[in-house]
C-alpha cells in the first residue's frame, strides 16, 4: 500500500518589524528605504513604519514598495540623538521609539529596529518589555570582525556582549549574558555549538575581579555550553571564541578602542598612499586584500546590535545607518523572531541554577 | 407614479497582461513561455476575476477588453476568461502579424497608436450616457493613454495637443488621421469615472499624481473594490467575495488587507465611510466571511490601521494633465528617447 503523502508544510508565519523611523543621522528617508526594501525581498516580512506620517509619506513617494506589507503608525514626536534619554522620554511619551515599543509589547509587531538614540531605545524597551525569567539585566551585543571564521556560515566575526547596557554586571549577570550570546550565535550565525569565553586580564580562571572569577566557576559547571574559559583583549580580533562575555563598561571601552585602532590604520594607509610612490605601489598591489578587509569590516552588512534579555527583541542599528544597514537589521530581527530567540534563551537559562 | 429612471450603462474596460493576467514577458524566454501557455496554465491577478464577476452582476454593465496580446492568442485568452467565469462583450487584440507584413515596425511596440483608436471606436458604439471605469497597469503607457482618452472624449484636451502627442509617440500618419476622425464623430461627454492602475512593477503611487485623482494606482483588487464600493459600483458583500477569492487563491490575510486599506487612506482616497459600511456588513450573519478570518479580528485590524494614521489626510487635488510634459510616458519603456529613471 502506498504511503500517504506528507502533509504540506504550513506557510511561514508573517513577521512584523516595527521600525522607529525618526532620530537617525540620515533622516527618515533612509530608514523607510531600508525597511521597504526588506519587505520587497521577503514575502513574509511586514514593516510597521513608526514616526511622523508626513515624513514617512514623503519618503514612500520616492521608492518602490508593496503597500500590502507596509503599515504606517503616526508618532508626533521623537527623541533626538543629543537628548538625555530619560528626561526626553518623560517629556515625550508619544515619541516614535516609545510608540514602536508599545506596538511590539501589544503584539502589533514582533520586534523593534531603531537607529535613533540608543539610551532612549533601551529605556523604551525597559518600560514596555519584560525581562526573560532568569535574566536580571539586559545586554547590548555586537559583532566584531575577526581573523578566524565562525559557525556553519563561516562568519568572519564574533559576538561581544555586553557593550554598554549594563555597566556594573554581577557574576550571575555575566552567566546570563553567556547563555544569551550562545543562543543568539546558534540562531543568527547558525553556529550550533558556539565557544563562549569570559573577557579578563589573563587566561587563568583565577584572573580578574571577583565577579569574573565567580562567573568563570559557574560557567565551568554549566551544562549545554561550550565554555572555553577566559580570554584576553588580544583574543577579540583573533576570534579565539565565538562569543565573548564582559560587563558593559569593559565591553564599551574595548569596542571603542578596537574601532579607534581600525580607523587609525585606515588613516595611516591614506598617509602612506600620499607620502611615497613606492608605498603607493605597495598599497595598489595589496588593493584586493584591502577590499576584502573592508568587506569583512563593513558594519552595514551586520545590521545592528541586539539588546538581549527582554522578552521582545530590539535591534539597535547604528545611528549612521543607511538603507542597506537597516534592511540587514530587519533581516536579523526577522530571523531571531522566526526562530523564537527569547524562547531559546529562556530554555537555556534554567540550567544556570 | 413617476417612471423609474434607469441608471446609465457602465462599461468596464480592461487590459489583460499584468492587469487581469499575471504575465511575465520582460525577457524573450518569458515572452515565448507566455505565448505557448495553455488557458489552464495562465494565472489571473488575485481578485481580478471575482471583481469583474461582481461588477457584471447587475446584468447591464459591459466588459470591453483591449489587450496588446497578438490576435493569434484569442482562443487561449477567451478560454481562460471562460474558465474564470468572466463573460466579455468585446475582446480586441493586436494584429501584429499585419503590422509586420506591412513593415510597420514602430507599431509593434507602440501602445498609443494601437489602444487609443480602439478605445475611441468602442466609445462610438457605446450609449451616449454610459459611464466608464478603466483598468490598466504600470508596465507601459496605460495611465497616459486612458487619461488622454478620457480627456479627448470630454474635450478637455485640444486637437493640437493630441496631434503633438501622437507624433511624439511615433504613431503612423494614417493612424493619427484615424484617431482624429473617430474622435470628431464621438459626442462630447465625461464618462470616465476612474482609471485603476495595477502596480505590477510596484511603481510608487505618487508617480501617478501628475494624472490627477481620476487615476488610482492600486496594489491589489481589494483596493479597487473598496474604491468602487465608495463609488456605488459594488456593495459590501460583493467586496467580501473579492476578498474571499484573494484569500483562497493567493493567501491574502488580515495583515495584507488591513495594510492595503491603510494605504488608500494615506493617499487621501475617501474610503473611511466605506470601511465603516464594510465592517458593519461583516458583523452581520455572513458565514462566508469566516473564510477570511473571524469577523472581530477583521474589525479590530481595520480599525487599528485607520486609527494609526491620526488625522485624515486631504483628498488629492484635481489637476489638469500636462500631456506634452508627460510624453515620455507615451513611449515604449525601452524607447531610446525616453528618459531613464534616476
Amino acid at each position: 500500500m502506498a504511503e500517504p503523502a506528507p502533509a504540506p508544510k504550513p506557510p511561514p508565519r508573517p513577521v512584523s518589524i516595527a521600525f522607529d523611523v525618526m532620530g537617525a543621522d540620515h533622516g527618515p528617508a533612509e530608514i523607510v528605504r531600508g525597511a521597504v526594501a526588506l519587505t520587497l525581498g521577503n514575502d513574509e516580512i511586514h514593516a510597521v513604519l513608526v514616526g511622523d506620517r508626513a515624513a514617512i509619506d514623503e519618503a514612500l513617494s520616492q521608492v518602490r514598495y508593496n503597500a500590502e506589507r507596509v503599515a504606517v503608525h503616526h508618532a508626533p514626536t521623537f527623541v533626538a540623538m543629543d537628548e538625555k534619554p530619560s528626561a526626553a522620554l518623560d517629556a515625550k511619551p508619544d515619541a516614535s521609539v516609545m510608540v514602536a515599543a508599545r506596538l511590539v509589547r501589544d503584539g502589533e509587531a514582533d520586534a523593534l529596529v531603531s537607529a535613533g538614540n540608543t539610551g532612549a531605545g533601551v529605556l523604551a524597551c525597559a518600560k514596555h518589555f519584560g525581562l526573560i525569567p532568569g535574566v536580571r539585566r539586559a545586554a547590548l551585543a555586537t559583532v566584531y570582525p575577526t581573523a578566524a571564521t565562525h559557525g556553519q556560515k563561516n562568519d568572519p566575526f564574533s559576538l561581544i556582549l555586553d557593550v554598554g547596557a549594563t555597566v556594573d554586571a554581577s557574576a550571575d549577570d555575566l552567566v546570563a549574558f553567556a547563555v544569551m550570546g550562545a543562543a543568539y550565535a546558534r540562531i543568527i550565525s547558525k553556529n550550533l555549538d558556539p565557544t563562549v569565553a569570559l573577557l579578563s586580564n589573563g587566561t587563568e580562571s583565577s584572573k580578574g575581579p571577583p565577579r569574573v572569577v565567580e562567573a568563570n566557576a559557574k560557567l565551568g559547571l554549566l551544562s549545554g555550553m561550550r565554555f572555553i574559559g577566559n580570554v584576553e583583549g588580544v583574543d577579540i580580533p583573533k576570534g579565539t571564541a565565538d562569543v565573548i562575555v564582559c560587563d558593559g563598561f569593559v565591553g564599551n571601552v574595548c569596542l571603542k578602542m578596537l574601532e579607534g585602532v581600525s580607523e587609525t590604520v585606515m588613516e595611516l594607509a591614506k598617509y602612506a598612499y600620499k607620502e611615497k610612490l613606492l608605498w603607493r605601489a605597495g598599497l595598489a598591489m595589496l588593493s584586493g586584500g584591502i577590499e576584502r578587509i573592508k568587506e569583512v569590516t563593513d558594519w552595514e552588512q551586520y545590521g545592528g546590535a541586539p539588546i538581549l534579555g527582554f522578552d521582545r527583541l530590539f535591534i539597535k542599528a547604528h545611528g549612521r545607518s543607511k538603507a542597506r544597514a537597516i534592511t540587514n537589521a530587519g533581516k536579523v530581527a526577522a530571523k531571531a523572531v522566526a526562530n523564537d530567540l527569547a524562547r531559546a534563551i529562556q530554555d537555556a537559562l534554567p540550567k544556570v541554577g | 407614479m413617476s417612471p423609474k429612471v434607469e441608471a446609465p450603462t457602465r462599461i468596464y474596460r480592461w487590459d489583460l497582461d499584468k492587469t487581469y493576467l499575471k504575465t511575465d514577458f520582460d525577457t524573450l524566454r518569458q515572452l515565448v513561455r507566455t505565448a505557448m501557455q495553455k488557458a489552464e496554465d495562465k494565472k489571473a491577478v488575485p481578485g481580478a476575476a471575482a471583481l469583474i464577476r461582481e461588477l457584471r452582476a447587475d446584468g447591464r454593465s459591459r466588459l470591453c477588453i483591449v489587450s496588446g496580446s497578438p490576435t493569434q492568442m484569442r482562443a487561449v485568452l477567451a478560454e481562460k476568461l471562460k474558465l474564470d467565469g468572466v463573460e466579455f462583450d468585446e475582446l480586441v487584440l493586436k494584429d501584429n502579424l499585419k503590422n509586420l507584413v506591412r513593415g510597420r515596425f514602430k507599431a509593434l511596440r507602440g501602445q498609443v497608436g494601437y489602444k487609443l483608436p480602439v478605445l475611441l471606436e468602442s466609445r462610438a458604439r457605446a450609449p451616449a450616457d454610459s459611464e466608464e471605469v478603466l483598468f490598466g497597469d504600470d508596465a507601459e503607457a496605460d495611465a497616459f493613454i486612458y487619461s488622454l482618452y478620457a480627456d479627448m472624449v470630454s474635450r478637455r484636451v485640444d486637437e493640437k495637443v493630441v496631434r503633438q502627442v501622437l507624433e511624439a509617440a511615433e504613431v503612423y500618419p494614417d493612424d493619427i488621421d484615424r484617431v482624429l476622425t473617430r474622435w470628431a464623430s464621438i459626442p462630447a461627454a465625461d464618462p470616465v469615472r476612474r482609471i485603476f492602475i495595477n502596480l505590477d512593477r510596484l511603481s510608487p503611487p505618487a508617480s501617478f499624481a501628475k494624472y490627477g485623482p481620476r487615476v488610482v494606482p492600486i496594489f491589489n483588487y481589494f483596493q479597487a473594490a473598496l474604491v468602487l464600493m465608495g463609488d456605488k459600483h459594488l456593495t459590501a458583500p460583493q467586496v467580501v467575495r473579492v476578498m474571499v477569492e484573494m484569500v483562497q487563491t493567493a493567501g491574502y490575510n488580515l495583515l495584507t488587507f488591513s495594510n492595503s486599506l491603510q494605504d488608500l487612506l494615506r493617499r487621501g482616497l475617501p474610503v473611511t465611510e466605506v470601511t465603516q459600511a464594510l465592517l458593519e456588513a461583516l458583523s452581520g450573519p455572513q458565514a462566508m466571511v469566516q473564510l477570511v478570518r473571524p469577523v472581530p479580528d477583521i474589525i479590530t485590524a481595520f480599525t487599528k490601521r485607520v486609527a494609526a494614521l491620526g488625522a485624515a489626510p486631504p483628498p488629492p487635488a484635481a489637476r489638469e494633465v500636462d500631456y506634452l510634459g508627460l510624453l515620455d510616458d507615451a513611449r515604449p519603456r525601452n524607447h531610446k528617447a525616453r528618459r531613464r529613471p534616476e
